[in-house]
């Protein structure tokens, strides 16, 4: 079955759900998976910190990914998943050309994400960040596997 | 070859659906200072079904305006007769941009769902910097890529050409112009000509990547190429090119914009869209 996931928003789901999320830009992408409890989550999160729209953030934590990220993890362990065997992988991130720094919000995402994930000893398995295409990624969650397409193009993460 | 191109792209332009009569009607008059409240009425009064889209558009969550408005004379009243005149394009436009197009890879409807956020981005970054002269630019957002309407069908036979390596680190718009002798933003400015829009907001339109370029400065051209960016970055209309255009250098120093006034707009405009896009469903 799948599931689309908007852009900030998130989704949690197991066995036979796939979770889709499309046209990631500078949005982060987020998967988590626990290949035991078979129970994954998928993140779209558009900006890199709440304090930006306090007021935006408690309507939809999923906005952020500081507000994102930690939520997702928090009903992956409601329905069994277990922090020490999550598998974490990361896309989007993307920045349009001319290395603006004002409009390296991507890369901020990114960083935002490193941060969080530091602090609670995880590691990215694998990303697929930066750049200037647009990504969709497939999240099946029978078995963990991560596709993204970008024009067209599936490669496995 | 490329003359060839171009003169097929320029016919594909001159049979591009004109503007519907009230509308055009209606731009002429705004030139007026004051407000010709009895000609958009009657304008108006033989558009039954313009009337009541433009007045679905006026009463959608976006505007906020309290009471339900009932009829073009109370919507002049609460929004002013420009604005008003800014509505009934958009409604006319959006039978025109609503259809799919090729070559761009985007699902039926993204397109305009790409110039309603470009739109309100561009009404929400000229709030945030305090901009002043800035009444079209909701209608040159709305407007900006309405060239990707004939250009689509190019860009689908050149797909090939277009991914060479050597485009890899070019803007988007560059390659077009380089295969095509003309980009979507020159194609998009043909047809607001050929419409008869006002001189700004094909100004908008024509330079909307390559804002440093224009004969004439305009804050409005400034704002609608960041809108874009923010609207590409947020996936919104964001196409097989995905983010490969230039942010202009230029604008940013001139708006003295910052990270947080990207930041707050995009994070407002998912639900400015949504707020719009309501209202243009059938009740």
């Amino acid at each position: 079955m799948n599931h689309i996931v908007a852009v900030g928003d998130m989704k949690i789901g197991m066995n036979s759900d796939v979770l889709v999320t499309h046209a990631l830009g500078s949005c982060l992408g987020l998967m988590v998976y626990d290949p035991v409890a078979r129970v994954g989550g998928l993140l779209h999160a558009m900006l890199p910190l709440s304090k930006i729209n306090p007021q935006k953030a408690s309507e939809n934590p999923y906005m952020f990914v500081d507000t994102g990220v930690p939520e997702l993890f928090r009903q992956l362990y409601e329905i069994g998943g277990q922090k020490s065997r999550m598998v974490v992988k990361a896309a989007g991130c993307g920045q349009p050309l001319g290395n603006s720094e004002i409009f390296k919000i991507g890369e901020r995402n990114y960083t935002v994400l490193k941060k969080l994930l530091w602090k609670n000893n995880l590691l990215l398995e694998a990303e697929d960040v930066g750049g200037v295409v647009s990504r969709t990624v497939y999240f099946d969650l029978s078995n963990g596997q991560v596709l993204v397409s970008s024009k067209g193009v599936k490669t496995e993460l | 070859m490329k003359t060839e191109l171009l003169e097929t792209i320029r016919k594909d332009v001159g049979n591009f659906p004109g503007m519907p009569g009230a509308a055009s009607k209606l731009l002429a008059l705004l030139n007026n200072t004051e407000t010709p409240m009895a000609e958009i009425e009657a304008i108006l009064r033989y558009e039954p079904g313009l009337t009541a889209n433009v007045l679905r558009l006026v009463n959608s969550a976006y505007f906020g305006i309290p009471r339900k408005v009932g009829s073009v004379r109370q919507a002049i009243l609460f929004m002013g007769w420009k604005r008003l005149t800014q509505m009934v394009i958009a409604s006319c436009v959006s039978a025109v941009m609503d259809k799919p197009v090729s070559g761009y890879d985007l699902a039926p409807g993204e397109l305009w769902r790409h110039a309603i956020a470009v739109a309100v981005a561009s009404e929400g970054l000229a709030k945030i910097l305090e901009l002043k002269d800035v009444e079209e630019i909701f209608t040159a957002g709305l407007l900006h890529d309405v060239g990707k309407m004939v250009l689509g069908r190019f860009v689908e036979e050149h797909r090939i050409d277009m991914e060479v390596e050597r485009y890899r680190d070019q803007s988007f718009e560059k390659i077009e112009k380089e295969i095509f002798g003309m980009d979507h933003a020159e194609v998009g400015a043909q047809i607001l000509a050929n419409w008869g829009l006002p001189e700004g907001l094909v100004l908008a339109v024509r330079y909307h990547h390559e804002p440093e370029n224009s004969p004439k400065p305009l804050p409005m051209i400034d704002v609608v190429h960041i809108a874009d960016l923010i609207s590409l970055m947020i996936g919104i209309g964001v196409g097989r090119e995905g983010l490969q255009y230039e942010v202009s250098r230029d604008v940013t120093d001139r708006l003295h914009l910052e990270a947080h006034h990207l930041e707050r707009v995009a994070s407002q405009t998912l639900e400015w869209v949504q707020s719009f896009t309501v209202s243009l469903q059938p009740e």
